[in-house]
C-alpha cells in the first residue's frame, strides 16, 4: 500500500515538473495527441473483429439486439456448438485445407526452380520472361475466371478438389517467383562456386545449398500461396456447387445469406477461421512485407 | 472414410503432376542432349507425337485423328529449333524454368487466348450444351465488342457509366489509402511507447481473411442492427438537434452501396500502405533530419524536401500495385452487393464483368468485356511502368 502511494506521489511530482517546463509540456501534449489518434485508429481497425466476437457469444434470442457491449449478458458458446453440429463447417474447413495445401505445395515447388533460373543464369528470353511475370499481375483476376471455368467444365472437373487445385495452382506463381528471385539474389554466388569446385553439379548446388539456405523465403512464398488460396472466394463460387464440397468462404457466405442470416453461426465461424489466420499473418508479416518491396525497390 | 478418400484423390493428383513434370523434363533433356545425334529426328518424330495423342485422349476422352497432324507439326518445329537454333545451349536454366512456364502457359496464357477466341464467337446459355458436345461455336466477328459499348452488361448500367465509376472508385480509394497510410505511418514513426502493439492492431483489417472482414463490415452497415446506424440513433437520442441537420439512420446497403463499399475498402486498404510507408520511413537516415534541424527547417519543409523524395522509391511501386488491386477489386463489391437481385449501383467494371458471366451467363459477351477492360488496364499500366522501367530489374 505504502509503495503504491509512493509511486503515485512520485508520478505527481514528475507530472508537475513536466508541466512547469514549457518545452516538456509541449512535448507531453504532442505525444498525448499522437497516442489518442493512434488509439482511435486502432479501435476502428479492430472493432469489427471485436463485434463479431461479441455476436458469436450472444444467446439465440439476442442476436439482433442493438446492444453494443463487448461481452453480452448470458454469454454462451451455443453458436459455436451448433455451428459444429448442425452445419458442415468442419467439412468446409477440411476441403479448404486440402485444396490450399495442394496448391501451395505445387506453386512453391514450381516457383523455387524457376526463380533460381532467373536469379543465377543468363539466357535468351530472360528479360521477356521477367516482364511476362510482371505483366501477368496486371491481368484482371476476374478475367481468367471465365476461361478457367469453361476449361474445368470441359475436363469434367466441376465441383471437385482437382478442379479447384488446377484453377488456383498458378495464380500466385508469378509473385512467388518474384519473391524467391529477390531472396536468391542476396545469397552470395561464392557459396555455389565453392560447391561446384568440389565437384557437385549446378542442380546439386541448388538442391544442397540454395534451397536449405532459403527456407525463410520458401516459407514466406508458401504462406503467401496458402493465404491467397485459403481466402479465395470468386473461383470457388463458380466451380463448387454442392455444399458438401464448399470451401469455408462459400460456407460462411451462405450462413450470412441474403435474406436469412444465421448471424450467430456466421460470427462463430468467422472467429474460428480468423484467429489462426491472424496469428500466422502477424507472425510472418515482417518477412512478407520485405518480400513485397524487395523486388520493386531495387533497380 | 470420406476423409481418406479425399486425401487419396488429392495425393494421387499431386503424384500425377510430379509424373507430368518428370516427363516434361525428360522430353526437354532428350532435346538438349541428343540434338546432334543422327537418330535424334526420327525418334523425336515417332515417339513424342504418339505419346501426346495418347495423353490427350486420356485427358479429354476419345481419340481424335486430327491431333496427329498438330502434334507432328509441333514436334517437327520444336526438334528443328533444338537442332539448328538452340544447339544444346542454356540447358540448365531452361530445364529449371520449364515446369513453371508450362504451368503458366496452360493456366494463364491459354485461358487468355481462349478468352480472345470466345470474344469473337457466341457462347451463351443456349449454345453451351452444343459447345460441350461438339466443341464448335458460331462465329460472330466483332459483334460482342460492339455490344460491349452499346448494351448494358447487367440490366441498366452502361459501359461508360461503369468506366467513370471505376475511375472514381480507384482514385478515391487509392487517395485515401495513401493519405491514411501516410498519416498513420508518420505518427507511428515517432518514438512512442507501445509502437509494436499499435502496429499489430492497425494491420488487423489487412490480416483478416478478406471474406470475413468484408462480410463483417457489411453487417455493421445493416440498416437495423449494424453498428453505424446504432451509433447514429444513439447520437440522436443524446443530441436531438442533430435530426434537424439531416442526420438520420440510413439504408446504407440499398441507398448508398458505392459509398459503403468505398468506406469498407478504404478501411481494408490503409494498413498495407501504412506498413509499406512505415518501412520506407524507418530506412531514412536520421542524419538528414539533423542537418535540416541545424539549418532551421520547419516540420513541413522537412516533410516536403526530405521525407517525400526519399519515400518515393517505396511509394511508387506500392501505389501502382494498389491502383491495380483497387481497379480489379471484385471481392468487396461482390460480397457487399450480393448476387442476383442485388443492386448494380455499386458495380465497377470488373464486378460487372463477373456478374455478366456468372449471374447472367453471357459468356462471350463478358469475354469481350474482359478484353476491353484488360486493354484499358494494360494501357494504364504501361504508361505507369515507363515511369520506373521494369527492365532495370534485370541484373
Amino acid at each position: 500500500m505504502h509503495r503504491i502511494k509512493k509511486f503515485f506521489s512520485a508520478l505527481r511530482e514528475d507530472a508537475a515538473a513536466v508541466m512547469r517546463d514549457p518545452i516538456q509540456r509541449r512535448k507531453f501534449f504532442k505525444y498525448l495527441l499522437i497516442h489518442l489518434v493512434v488509439v482511435t485508429a486502432a479501435l476502428v481497425c479492430i472493432y469489427p473483429l471485436l463485434r463479431i466476437f461479441s455476436v458469436s457469444l450472444r444467446p439465440g434470442d439476442k442476436l439482433f439486439s442493438t446492444d453494443l457491449s463487448l461481452i453480452p449478458d448470458n454469454a454462451t458458446f451455443v453458436a459455436y456448438a451448433s455451428l459444429l453440429k448442425d452445419t458442415m463447417f468442419l467439412r468446409w474447413l477440411w476441403n479448404s485445407l486440402l485444396i490450399t495445401l495442394a496448391t501451395s505445395f505445387i506453386g512453391v515447388s514450381l516457383a523455387s526452380t524457376a526463380a533460381y533460373a532467373f536469379s543465377r543464369f543468363r539466357f535468351p528470353g530472360k528479360k521477356a520472361g521477367l516482364i511476362l511475370l510482371l505483366s501477368s499481375q496486371m491481368i484482371p483476376a476476374g478475367m481468367l475466371i471465365l476461361p478457367l471455368f469453361l476449361m474445368i467444365m470441359k475436363l469434367k472437373l466441376m465441383n471437385t478438389y482437382l478442379g479447384m487445385i488446377i484453377a488456383y495452382s498458378v495464380s500466385s506463381l508469378p509473385f512467388s517467383i518474384w519473391i524467391l528471385k529477390g531472396y536468391y539474389d542476396t545469397i552470395p554466388r561464392s557459396l555455389e562456386e565453392a560447391a561446384l569446385v568440389d565437384g557437385t553439379s549446378q542442380v546439386g548446388a541448388f538442391w544442397r545449398i540454395i534451397l536449405p539456405l532459403s527456407t525463410p523465403a520458401l516459407s514466406i512464398a508458401f504462406l503467401f500461396n496458402f493465404t491467397t488460396a485459403w481466402n479465395e472466394y470468386l473461383v470457388a463460387r463458380v466451380v463448387l456447387f454442392s455444399s458438401k464440397q464448399y470451401t469455408w468462404t462459400l460456407g460462411l457466405f451462405e450462413l450470412q445469406g441474403q435474406y436469412i442470416t444465421q448471424w450467430g453461426m456466421f460470427a462463430a465461424g468467422s472467429m474460428l477461421v480468423t484467429i489462426p489466420v491472424l496469428a500466422v499473418f502477424l507472425y510472418s508479416s515482417k518477412w512478407l512485407i520485405s518480400g513485397l518491396t524487395l523486388g520493386s525497390v531495387k533497380g | 472414410m470420406e476423409i481418406l478418400r479425399s486425401i487419396y484423390e488429392v495425393a494421387g493428383f499431386i503424384v500425377l503432376i510430379a509424373l507430368g513434370v518428370a516427363a516434361l523434363e525428360g522430353y526437354f533433356y532428350y532435346h538438349f542432349k541428343c540434338h546432334d545425334k543422327p537418330w535424334f529426328l526420327p525418334v523425336a518424330l515417332a515417339a513424342f507425337p504418339a505419346a501426346a495423342v495418347v495423353a490427350a485422349g486420356a485427358v479429354l476422352g476419345g481419340y481424335q485423328f486430327r491431333l496427329w497432324f498438330y502434334f507432328l507439326a509441333a514436334e517437327a518445329l520444336i526438334a528443328a529449333a533444338f537442332r539448328y537454333a538452340v544447339k544444346g545451349r542454356h540447358t540448365v536454366p531452361y530445364l529449371l524454368l520449364a515446369p513453371a512456364f508450362v504451368g503458366l502457359a496452360l493456366l494463364l496464357v491459354y485461358p487468355f487466348v481462349f478468352e480472345v477466341y470466345l470474344s469473337f464467337h457466341d457462347l451463351k446459355l443456349t449454345t453451351i450444351m452444343s459447345w460441350k458436345n461438339t466443341g464448335t461455336l458460331p462465329f460472330v466477328g466483332l459483334r460482342q465488342y460492339f455490344d460491349v459499348f452499346t448494351t448494358s452488361p447487367l440490366s441498366e448500367v452502361t459501359f461508360w457509366a461503369l468506366l467513370l465509376r471505376t475511375l472514381v472508385w480507384t482514385f478515391t480509394n487509392v487517395f485515401f489509402h495513401v493519405a491514411g497510410g501516410f498519416a498513420l505511418a508518420l505518427l507511428l514513426n515517432n518514438a512512442i511507447r507501445f509502437k509494436g502493439f499499435y502496429r499489430t492492431l492497425l494491420v488487423v483489417p489487412w490480416a483478416m481473411p478478406q471474406v470475413v472482414a468484408v462480410l463483417a463490415m457489411r453487417g455493421e452497415f445493416h440498416s437495423q442492427n449494424g453498428f453505424v446506424n446504432i451509433v447514429i440513433s444513439k447520437l440522436l437520442e443524446v443530441f436531438p438537434f442533430l435530426a434537424s441537420l439531416g442526420v438520420a439512420p440510413v439504408q446504407w446497403l440499398s441507398d448508398y452501396p458505392l459509398l459503403t463499399c468505398t468506406i469498407i475498402n478504404v478501411w481494408l486498404g490503409i494498413p498495407f500502405m501504412m506498413v509499406v510507408i512505415l518501412g520506407g520511413l524507418q530506412s531514412i537516415s536520421s542524419s538528414y533530419y539533423d542537418a535540416a534541424d541545424i539549418d532551421g527547417a520547419s516540420y513541413f519543409q522537412k516533410l516536403r524536401f526530405i521525407t517525400l523524395p526519399l519515400i518515393k522509391p517505396v511509394l511508387m511501386p506500392a501505389v501502382t500495385l494498389g491502383t491495380v488491386w483497387t481497379f480489379n477489386n471484385i471481392n468487396v463489391i461482390y460480397l457487399v452487393t450480393g448476387q442476383a437481385g442485388g443492386t448494380e449501383q455499386a458495380d465497377i467494371l470488373v464486378s460487372a464483368l463477373y456478374k455478366a458471366a456468372f449471374t447472367y451467363n453471357r459468356y462471350s459477351y463478358s469475354a469481350a468485356f474482359a478484353i476491353v477492360v484488360f486493354a484499358l488496364l494494360f494501357f494504364i499500366s504501361v504508361t505507369y511502368l515507363h515511369g520506373f522501367d521494369a527492365a532495370k530489374e534485370e541484373r
